[in-house]
């Protein structure tokens, strides 16, 4: 278990980080994200494990998104970065991109579904990856952007 | 009796002149990514810091905004189209800087203009950096969901290939939507590599996460941002690029699944 959670800190470092890249981040923030981003899901990794508590997805993640966010906060005031500038990064690796592709494939098996049958499961795919990835995009933003908003002085102040 | 339309610019600049420095700021701070909640603070701060007030109007691509010293009647009005560029927090750090070092006067109002300046002019870092960071970053990814070495390695690939045709394709001022088309078809093809010639154990989430790096998460999440502060114009604004270009992600894995004729569930 132990070994499991800090592969999946680890990983989940190196995807922040590199994904990171794509928003141009300053050179400093490479180290927030990483770190934010290796704490966030190892803790959700150990939230939905069934050894631990098996949550389900969606609640795990809130959980994990509203401890990245108080982090973040408090790591930006410290590095004076805006806190969006560590949290969104370190949010990504729990994007639901697999969902988010599933859904459009479902719906383009829906559309060209030739029997009811086929169509009802295609349609259920659709429906179930589509709410999936809502909630879980919405557990994310509101678990990380409520401690910006609790803590607004401390997060309207970072750059100062 | 000092004409009051004739700025002691170095600290007390006329509405007229402060209206186009908000103008510049925010559209830059708006194109860099800046969530809604954030260009209004920050405009807002360098107003007060010259004892005017400010009403801001933010439109998904325009910025309209409205300055007016107190005790005076008039108002200044000026409009922003939002300047277009990758998203960069750095931009969107130093701007914010910029905003307190105006508030707690560390800058007069020409060297904030001139900070301004500078700051348009940074650049991005490098492609090349950027392409590797991605490509270990996606394969990183196909780890936490399960991929083998083998996987990593084929995802790795795909997203080396597929970011490198994106950059090449937006360089040349190429749809955005169609280089994700693009894109996403190539490294759904090249992901599709571990299912054909049986590399790996777990080819299934090697395709699945070829296309990753594609996925557009900051607009997403500042959509979801811009949601919560009742910016709803810009959040659905955000909100339809970010699912058009998911849409467009899709359309490109499935062309390719298809071809190879792999199936998706």
């Amino acid at each position: 278990m132990l070994y499991q959670t800090l592969q999946d800190a680890l990983f989940a470092a190196i995807a922040a980080t590199g994904f990171a890249a794509i928003s141009n981040p300053p050179r400093q923030a490479y180290i927030y994200c990483a770190i934010l981003a290796a704490c966030g899901h190892a803790f959700r990794f150990i939230l939905m494990s069934a050894s631990f508590a098996g949550i389900n997805i969606i609640p795990a993640t809130l959980i994990a998104a509203l401890t990245i966010g108080f982090l973040a906060v408090l790591m930006a005031s410290h590095a004076r970065f805006p806190a969006e500038t560590c949290l969104f990064p370190s949010l990504l690796p729990m994007i639901p991109g697999v969902y988010a592709y599933k859904a459009f494939g479902g719906l383009a098996l829906c559309l060209f579904s030739e029997s009811s049958g086929g169509f009802t499961t295609n349609f259920y795919l659709l429906a179930y990856n589509s709410l999936t990835c809502c909630a879980i995009l919405l557990c994310m933003v509101v678990g990380g952007t409520l401690p910006i908003f609790i803590l607004k002085k401390i997060s309207f102040q970072a750059t100062r | 009796m000092t004409d009051p339309t004739i700025s002691d610019s170095y600290s007390h600049p006329t509405a007229e002149e402060l209206s186009l420095f908000l103008s510049r700021y925010c559209a830059r701070l708006l194109g860099a990514g800046a969530t809604c909640i954030r260009l209004e603070k920050n405009a807002t701060r360098i107003a007060r810091a010259y004892g005017m007030e400010l009403e801001l109007t933010i439109m998904p691509r325009h910025i309209h905004l409205s300055i007016w010293r107190d005790g005076h009647t008039g108002a200044t009005t000026a409009i922003a189209t939002m300047r277009h560029c990758a998203t960069s927090f750095d931009i969107n750090t130093r701007l914010s800087r910029l905003s307190w070092e105006i508030a707690d006067g560390k800058l007069d109002f020409h060297s904030a203009s001139r900070q301004l300046d500078r700051i348009g002019k940074i650049s991005t870092h490098p492609t090349w950096a950027t392409l590797i960071l991605v490509t270990i970053a996606n394969a990183a990814f196909c780890r936490l969901f399960g991929g083998d070495p083998a996987a990593m390695i084929i995802a790795g690939i795909a997203t080396a290939v597929g970011f490198h045709i994106k950059t090449c394709l937006l360089n040349r001022n190429v749809d955005t939507r169609a280089a994700f088309i693009a894109c996403s078809f190539v490294s759904t093809i090249l992901g599709a590599t571990d299912t054909l010639f049986s590399i790996g154990d777990t080819p299934a989430i090697t395709i699945g996460t070829s296309v990753l790096y594609l996925v557009p998460g900051i607009p997403l999440l500042n959509s979801f941002s811009d949601m919560l502060y009742r910016h709803y114009l810009c959040a659905i604004s955000r909100a339809a690029d970010a699912t058009i270009l998911t849409g467009c992600l899709s359309i490109g894995l499935c062309a390719g699944m298809s071809l190879m004729g792999i199936g998706m569930f």
